[in-house]
């Protein structure tokens, strides 16, 4: 065993061994969060760690930052196996795969080990340069992190420049390895020219090279926000497999628990899954470019909600672990918002997650609209985090914004967020000749389909409209459905959002037990949060039924053709509708909408707004804002309606009572005269007779 | 021929209108039972018999006048023991007051005082037999109760409004009687008064609301809204949520779901189409007027009253005519 | 008083002794120089302050009422009750005046039957300490009925101040609080509005038609309390949870032979629809009509 042989394997033990053990810190860390089973569905997680994660299908929503990441991600992948091949020479030298590979897969792997370099290199000095010459918004953090940025592209980049030198050199030397397929170390060797002196000893150089800064790369990482390249698969295959039409799902909540507070207030009251998203937080800032509250000026930014906790942890955790490794952790612990972190142990003990790093402001500045989420390359959860957090404010603290405390004794006392009269709930259908369930059953009659009104469609006047019209569609169609008319009150969804888990409790047990007594089996409604709400969450509850929102329902009369519409072709109308959260960024529903609007309207240009579907900004009334001031900022609902009329569409379509109030709120403070249809109203307006 | 005995209600040396309404009230209801007398105490600093006339007007037979310059302002104490003991020393079927602020305050303590049935806020009162039986408006109006009161002697308070003041003219005998307690050391003292209408009445206290919206369509034309209240004198201006959030008025003037919730007794909705946010906020008011351009606008749902058209026009009309009505009476 | 409370714990470690002292014989604050008055504040900055706060569980104000079958009470079927809301204002009050004072202890009262218990645990759950139900078969009109069993029990009770709602949104009479003030014997102010209690004594404001009274009161006194004061607490999950645990205590109550009872109970007239009565300047002079002659607000 030659000496070189020897400090190479001591320095790959060092190495690899204080990572390990820094690996060890990083996980007992995750510890001290709670509990949560994360180990089902299996299959959901592979695919989505393969679409996710290897095949970035988040990363490339960003058309020019997603090639760039993408070709660094990828060439990381496949020199992985060359780097493997380095560090065996460490030991056997002049190893190569040549020698256990069949030629012809030995050649495609050299070539690509010469290709995804020049890929990466050119990858990286994109990167650099947008980062230091171009400057984009979102990446604005703090000077720390962008020192720790410029690092690590740095050291990627020293990565492959030695990787190509030591090749050249080896080439230079003679080396029998670097075929042509290499043909970037072949030009490198080339450029540096035949006169290069000792060839193989610089070869050797640039070799230890780039051992040493592999090994250096791997040890900063985990005092790095690049950890995430360390932990952005293993997050994605733990992320939310709540699927398809199941996506932000609220977990349920123990309130008979005895514990000494609900919801979270630090990093030991989040679980470990939100601490994971903490280390798997490059901070691109994607999900704050798209936030509707940070984009119209309010203090919330998504991303800083997860480098807080993050940051947290790194604070609290050493203490807590009695890490013995608790020497600074600089890049991980800066923060963003000028909020410096705890300087003394004291601190850390007397200071917490909430109001020292993240303001009551900032949480309530929400709309859970879920942009944050769906936009995250890593599949971080912002909004558990923010939901958590919310609990614990009005769960344990009983602290929120005044003006929601009406809501909440409306909801108590009256079955609905605003003091209206239950007696008044089935107003609408005052000569409609609809029946109540009880009604129904009373004759003998067992309805196919319950239309669950909400309470919006039940007490807002212009919401009527869109029950009133929606319930004529399904009259002209013989539909035998009935209505629960008094005996339907909120199902908490509101409570839920805004952190009143015991409220929402409350009223969803009880809906649950009404629907039950009736023997529900299929439901309809037109308001994506009701949808949501009973569709996706009830069935932690024990409540199970099927629900359709009316436009996916609308679209199937029409595909059926039961709806009797008038022939007239009527004049050609230019449609922007605009996508409510809970139908799309929850359920997955963009299309069932547009087709409604198509199928209805002979003549129609649907024109989209520059952010729609999965990308569509928020009205603003989500989570419990239509309940709460804008005073911050822009309001969000003017900002969309500006949007939607930039499109130069006469007419707005939606599909949300919620929106339907925000979006005609945003009309009238723009002094538009655009008018606004729910897409029950749009079909209504077309019916024959 | 049951005799009934009235607080006739004063601030300083003068009579209040409700001291009218209830002595009016138990001119009635003495006359409708064979015609006893009617007794008004009142405690005023000085100058009681004077007062004589105007009760007397009003079918008071005797004014017992209670004079002691603490009575400058209201001594709850000793007013309350002096009616009770007045109550006591003679025979009366019943005690009256008015359902003011004072009356509110005084009705009890005599009852507790004299161990006597009590009632609250009476619309209609008749005695039948042994029993005074009164109606009074339960559950903030929306139910009337039918209440009777068993016992010798009874006491009541009768709803401000709801007994006008009838002339019934008599002269009026003048007795004068001592304060049972000394007004001059009540545990209670009044230590100022402020009086009302100088600064700014506040939404929750006032008769009236005369509130803007976005159908105003500029901030400088919220002066007509002002202009109203100030003809009304007793009104405060509110707002939607559109007009604070756009500047033209604080946020303390929000009325709605998210700002202040009211009940007047008029509210009147300026160029306010009445989304649900507002609605939340002022349905219970008594009486509701809306003035809006748009006749389809769901506030017309809510308000008994109702004027379609430019609020420019219409609002500075009713101010003029509403200012005219104050005057004439 | 205050000088009174500050011997006794001093001394003996009774601080419950404090309060009642013009129903004791005890001369009141007013009686001594104003310099011990100050001068024993500046000692004992929270002084244990023990308050009653008496509720009134009645339906929500949205409701829309029916009469039921008897003709002489509501139909309480399908009504959600809760405290009453000026009940919770002075639950609010109460919690305040101990959070600032220091030491102190909060007890609600209720007189009814089993289901004040759910509004006696709400109180608690916003932070009330304790609780007791004064238990009758059925809620009554019998305003000073209910006024002498809740002075019975407050008697020995050794509370510096009893708050009462203004009146409740059901009896609406406002009668409770002020009788048992006057059966008690102690200061009472009706209405308060803004309501400070600071070195044994207290300071109140009341609304009156177009003008305001600021009133002084030396403690023990009672005081109901007025909208606008304080927005009453949303109780936390923990305090629902607290609540369970904090002790509820049942006695019967003497309530006697009413004397005030229910003949009958009657809706009034629908409120008219609402009506468009003209378009612009034209219509000004109707609507000036109807507000003196229908409304009676002008």
């Amino acid at each position: 065993m030659t000496t070189s042989i020897v400090v190479f394997l001591l320095i790959l033990t060092a190495g690899a061994g204080f990572f390990a053990l820094n690996v060890q810190r990083l996980v007992r860390y995750l510890r001290i969060g709670l509990p949560e089973n994360r180990t089902n569905d299996a299959g959901v997680r592979v695919k989505n760690v393969l679409g996710i994660g290897i095949a970035q299908s988040k990363i490339f929503r960003d058309p020019v930052a997603g090639p760039m990441h993408a070709a660094i991600f990828w060439g990381f992948v496949v020199l992985t196996a060359g780097t493997i091949e380095i560090l065996i020479q460490g030991v056997f030298d002049g190893f190569s795969y040549d020698a256990i590979l069949p030629d012809p897969i030995y050649r495609f792997y050299a070539f690509s080990q010469d290709a995804f370099a020049v890929l990466v290199l050119g990858a990286i000095g994109f990167a650099l340069y947008r980062r230091l010459v171009l400057h984009p918004r979102r990446l604005e953090g703090d000077k720390l992190e962008h020192t720790d940025a410029v690092i690590i592209l740095s050291m990627i980049g020293g990565l492959m420049v030695t990787l190509l030198l030591t090749n050249a050199y080896a080439y230079l030397a003679g080396s029998t390895l670097i075929g042509p397929e290499k043909f970037a170390s072949r030009f490198t060797a080339q450029t540096l020219g035949r006169s290069a002196v000792n060839p193989a000893f610089w070869s050797s150089v640039f070799w230890w090279g780039h051992v040493l800064i592999l090994l250096a790369f791997l040890n900063y990482l985990p005092y790095s926000k690049h950890l995430h390249v360390v932990t952005s698969l293993i997050n994605v295959y733990f992320s939310n497999t709540n699927g398809p039409g199941q996506k932000g799902v609220m977990r349920p909540m123990d309130l008979e628990a005895e514990v000494e507070h609900f919801g979270a207030s630090d990093v030991d009251q989040l679980t470990w899954k939100n601490l994971l998203d903490g280390y798997s937080c490059t901070e691109c800032g994607r999900c704050t470019a798209a936030c509707p509250a940070n984009i119209t000026g309010k203090s919330l930014s998504p991303r800083k909600i997860v480098i807080n906790t993050r940051q947290r942890l790194m604070e609290k955790a050493p203490l807590e672990t009695g890490d013995r490794m608790e020497f600074v952790h600089p890049r991980l612990v800066h923060g963003e918002g000028g909020d410096a972190g705890a300087a003394t142990a004291t601190q850390v003990v007397t200071e917490r997650l909430l109001d020292t790093y993240i303001t009551e402001e900032e949480l309530w500045a929400c709309t859970s609209c879920r942009a944050c989420v769906q936009e995250c390359p890593v599949s971080i959860d912002q909004l558990d985090i923010i939901n958590q957090m919310r609990r614990y404010l009005v769960l344990t603290e009983s602290r929120f914004p005044e003006e929601i405390q009406p809501a909440f004794q409306s909801l108590e006392r009256n079955g609905s967020p605003w003091a209206f009269s239950r007696a008044d709930r089935a107003r609408w259908a005052d000569g409609m000749d609809i029946p109540t369930m009880a009604e129904a059953m009373e004759r003998g009659q067992r309805p196919d389909i319950l239309f669950w009104v909400g309470c919006m469609g039940s007490f807002d006047d212009r919401a009527k409209k869109i029950t009133v019209a929606f319930a004529r569609i399904l009259k002209a169609c013989g539909i035998n459905f009935a209505i629960l008319g008094q005996e339907e009150h909120c199902h908490g969804d509101p409570a839920r959002r805004m952190g009143n888990e015991y409220l929402y409790q409350m009223l969803a047990k009880d809906t649950i037990g009404t629907l039950d007594r009736y023997e529900v089996k299929t439901i309809v409604t037109s308001c994506p949060h009701c949808f949501h709400q009973i569709g996706n969450e009830f069935p932690d509850f024990g409540g199970n039924y099927e629900v359709i929102h009316h436009s996916t329902f609308i679209e199937r009369l029409l595909q059926q053709n039961l709806v009797p519409l008038q022939g007239e072709q009527g004049k050609r109308l230019t449609v922007a509708y605009h996508d409510s959260c809970y139908l799309g960024r929850y359920n997955d529903i963009y299309d069932a909408p547009r087709a409604t609007l198509k199928r209805a309207l002979p003549v129609v240009d649907i024109v989209e707004a520059p952010r729609s579907r999965d990308r569509g900004l928020c009205c603003g009334a989500g989570g419990g804002r239509m309940w709460m001031e804008e005073r911050q900022g822009k309001r969000i609902n003017v900002e969309r309606t500006e949007e939607l009329l930039s499109t130069g569409a006469d007419t707005i379509a939606v599909a949300c009572p919620f929106c339907m109030t925000m979006i005609s709120d945003g009309v009238k403070a723009v002094a538009s005269e655009v008018p606004v249809l729910d897409i029950a109203e749009v079909v209504a307006g077309q019916l024959s007779s | 021929m049951p005799n009934i005995l009235v607080f006739a209600e004063t601030r300083g040396s003068a009579l209040r209108k409700v001291a009218f309404e209830v002595v009016s009230a138990a001119r009635a209801l003495a006359d409708a039972n064979g015609g006893g007398q009617v007794h008004a105490l009142c405690a005023v600093p000085s100058g009681g018999a004077a007062l004589a006339e105007q009760l007397g007007k009003h079918g008071a037979d005797v004014v017992v006048a209670v004079e002691h310059p603490a009575f400058a302002n209201y001594a709850r104490e000793s007013v309350a023991a002096t009616l009770a003991e007045r109550a006591r020393s003679s025979r009366y079927r019943a005690v009256l007051v008015g359902f003011s602020a004072q009356g509110r305050d005084l009705a009890p303590r005599v009852a507790a005082k004299l161990d006597a049935p009590v009632a609250a806020d009476a619309t209609e009162i008749r005695i039948a037999g042994d029993s005074v039986v009164v109606k009074h408006p339960v559950y903030a109006n929306k139910v009337i109760a039918t209440l009777q009161l068993d016992g010798p002697l009874v006491v009541l308070s009768t709803r401000p409004g709801a007994f006008p003041a009838k002339e019934s003219p008599r002269t009026a005998a003048v007795e004068s009687l001592a304060p049972a307690s000394d007004p001059g050391s009540e545990k209670v003292t009044v230590k100022e008064m402020q009086e009302g209408g100088k600064g700014k009445i506040d939404l929750g206290d006032a008769p009236v609301i005369i509130a803007g919206g976005r159908g105003l369509k500029a901030s400088e034309n919220f002066k007509l809204v002002e202009d109203l209240a100030a003809a009304f004198g007793n009104a405060a201006v509110g707002a939607t949520r559109a007009v604070t959030d756009d500047g033209w008025r604080p946020h303390s003037d929000q009325i709605g779901q998210t700002g202040r919730q009211v009940s007047p007794q008029l509210y009147v909705a300026v160029g306010i189409s009445g989304a649900i946010q507002h609605l939340a906020g002022m349905r219970s008011s008594k009486t509701i007027v809306a003035i809006n351009k748009d006749k389809e606008a769901p506030i017309f749902k809510v308000a008994d009253y109702g004027i379609v058209g430019d609020v420019l026009e219409v609002v500075p009309a009713l101010t003029q005519a509403v200012r005219e009505a104050k005057a004439s009476g | 008083m205050t000088t009174r409370l500050f011997v006794l714990s001093a001394v003996s470690g009774f601080p419950a002794f404090s309060g009642f002292s013009a129903v004791s014989g005890f001369p009141a604050v007013s009686a001594f120089p104003p310099f011990q008055v100050i001068f024993i504040s500046a000692c004992l900055p929270g002084s244990f302050v023990k308050i009653a706060v008496c509720l009134k569980r009645t339906p929500d104000s949205e409701s829309r009422f029916k009469i039921a079958a008897n003709g002489a009470a509501i139909d309480e079927s399908g009504l959600k009750f809760d405290i009453d809301d000026f009940a919770s204002y002075a639950v609010e009050v109460a919690l305040q005046i101990n959070e600032k004072q220091g030491p102190g202890e909060t007890v609600a009262f209720a007189v009814g039957p089993d289901a004040v218990q759910e509004t006696l645990r709400k109180a608690m759950s916003m932070g009330v300490d304790r609780a007791v139900q004064l238990k009758t078969d059925a809620s009554t009109y019998d305003g000073l009925a209910v006024a002498k069993a809740l002075a019975a029990e407050l008697k020995a009770g050794g509370f510096d101040l009893i708050l009462f709602g203004k009146h409740a949104f059901d009896t609406s009479g406002g009668i409770v609080g002020t009788a048992t003030a006057e059966l008690l014997g102690v200061a009472c102010v009706t209405a308060a509005s803004k309501l400070e209690i600071a070195n044994g004594k207290g300071t109140a404001r009341r609304e009156l038609e177009g003008v305001a009274e600021i009133d002084e009161f030396a403690l023990p006194a009672v005081v109901t309390i007025d909208e606008g004061i304080a927005r009453p607490r949303y109780p936390s999950l923990k305090g629902i949870m607290a609540a369970k645990k904090k002790p509820l205590e049942t006695k019967p109550a003497q309530l006697g032979q009413p004397r005030v009872t229910v003949k009958g109970m009657e809706l009034p007239p629908d409120r008219p629809p609402g009506r468009i009565i003209g378009e612009g300047v034209a219509a000004v002079p109707e609507l000036v009509r109807l507000l003196r002659s229908e409304a009676k607000v002008l």
